[in-house]
């Protein structure tokens, strides 16, 4: 009776276990409870970043985000940057700041970003994100008309179609598989990278300003213009940064070395491994695309 | 046969308060919560804010977890006091950053997206959203006494820890440990003139 009774009870705890586990799909955000026992699955890769470096792998925590081979030189332009942003460029910012609205500010904003769609739906085709592709160019036609040269965004705000990822042809490399290459930073535009610098200056050949036919020192006038604005709506990042870090250029170039990798959607730091996305099934596969 | 029933009864009564863990989303909220409420009393100075504010952070942060994270293998190499001493250091940065970052976003709203749990460990996915701007923010979560508590925090893609591991541990390689304390130091102070 007894045996009977305690198997009776091992028996319903193993029924019980799992309906507490699904207990915790009780709030207001989906939630996904993944088996513990599962491996290599996409929670692995998003956590073990920096959870599963144990001290076993004491290499792989004292990891190098970036090359920077140029520390000295980099460190010399990161000097100067900071002072051209401190003594130059944030003063202009801020006095631009009270001379414009806020409203008119982030038109100004909006219509440079709608200038640039060419870049991002070239980088887009090159990685084959159709889908992204015909949303840039959709939110092109749409705020180029209806939102009087980019002035509005009326395709996000009345249609609904939101803005996609930035893609740049730096992201578009990493996308095939090149690593940043070593850290750079360059005068006024700031931390780069050997393949995000090279991006910077093929994306220019598809800016249409390029082809505007328009004076250099006009061009580059645009160019501080479209910097100084968005200066403008931004609330002190690198006040931020400075303030709070030990050491800003090594805070600023990890900082980008994550972020660009996680803009590109792949931890790589090696520029000459090509073991990118382009030669798997999605590629070739015209359903894929169509998404059906 | 009586004491035998109570102990597998006593055993199960066990396993199930095991399985029946708290939500690790609700720990998030909560600490958010806990440090807008204080922000955004109007009649405190902004000492007395963060003199309000750095005991409840640090009941939500994992701080051995995190100090450890962020030295990597110069943890190991650390004496006993050494580690004290970092950790000790390392919590008065992490408030200041933490208080003047959350302090830019007063006025936004976080938005909970989802959770996903696997064991000991979640993971949160929010935003924050102010004007016409969105941040994503990621917290990293593991269940320690049956309480979730966060040891990293993603924004953007930028994990927090191995930013400053990336950063403190180049300082170690060339000024040693004293180095990076002096430095920290430093900080600290520079943080709390800033309030």
């Amino acid at each position: 009776m007894l045996t009977r009774f305690i198997v009776l009870i091992l028996l319903l705890s193993f029924v019980d276990a799992p309906l507490h586990a699904e207990q915790l799909a009780e709030v207001d955000v989906p939630t996904q409870v993944i088996p513990a026992g599962q491996k290599g699955d996409k929670f692995d890769r998003d956590f073990a970043d920096d959870f599963d470096g144990s001290f076993a792998e004491a290499e792989a925590i004292n990891e190098i985000l970036i090359d920077d081979p140029l520390e000295k030189i980099n460190r010399g332009v990161f000097w100067v940057n900071d002072k051209l942003y401190f003594y130059l460029i944030k003063p202009i910012a801020r006095g631009y700041r009270l001379i414009l609205p806020r409203q008119a500010r982030v038109s100004v904003a909006n219509v440079f970003n709608n200038m640039a769609t060419p870049v991002r739906a070239a980088n887009d085709l090159l990685q084959l994100k159709f889908h992204d592709m015909a949303t840039e160019l959709y939110r092109l036609i749409v705020n180029s008309t209806v939102g009087i040269g980019g002035l509005f965004d009326p395709a996000a705000s009345f249609v609904g179609v939101d803005n996609v990822d930035d893609e740049d042809f730096g992201q578009t490399l990493g996308y095939y598989g090149a690593g940043h290459g070593f850290y750079l930073v360059l005068p006024i535009l700031g931390p780069s990278s050997l393949r995000d610098g090279a991006g910077t200056l093929v994306d220019t050949f598809s800016d249409p300003i390029r082809y505007a036919d328009v004076a250099t020192l006009t061009y580059f006038g645009g160019k501080s213009f479209k910097v100084v604005n968005s200066l403008s709506l931004d609330r002190d990042t690198y006040e931020g940064i400075v303030r709070d870090s030990l050491d800003p250029y090594l805070f600023v170039r990890a900082a980008y070395a994550q972020r660009r990798a996680a803009q590109v959607g792949k931890v790589n730091y090696d520029i000459l491994s090509i073991d990118g996305n382009f030669w798997d099934e999605e590629t070739f596969n015209p359903f894929k695309w169509l998404g059906l | 046969m009586k004491r035998i029933l109570l102990t597998v009864l006593l055993g199960l009564l066990l396993v199930s308060a095991a399985w029946a863990v708290p939500q690790p989303q609700e720990q998030v909220e909560k600490m958010i919560k806990s440090v807008l409420d204080v922000l955004q009393k109007p009649d405190l100075t902004a000492n007395e804010k963060k003199e309000q504010v750095s005991g409840k952070v640090q009941e939500f942060l994992n701080i051995a977890s995190m100090s450890q994270r962020t030295l990597g293998s110069y943890w190991q190499g650390a004496t006993e006091e050494q580690r004290q001493r970092f950790s000790e250091l390392f919590v008065k940065v992490l408030e200041g950053t933490y208080l003047n970052r959350i302090g830019d976003y007063t006025d936004g709203t976080v938005q909970y997206l989802k959770q996903r749990v696997k064991g000991d460990k979640a993971i949160i996915d929010t935003q924050i959203v102010a004007e016409d701007l969105a941040i994503p923010v990621q917290y990293k979560m593991i269940l320690v006494n049956d309480v979730w508590q966060v040891f990293d925090v993603v924004i953007e893609g930028v994990s927090l820890i191995r930013n400053y591991r990336a950063s403190y541990g180049e300082i170690i390689r060339k000024d040693g440990y004293d180095g990076l304390f002096a430095l920290m130091e430093q900080k600290v102070i520079d943080l709390n003139g800033s309030y």
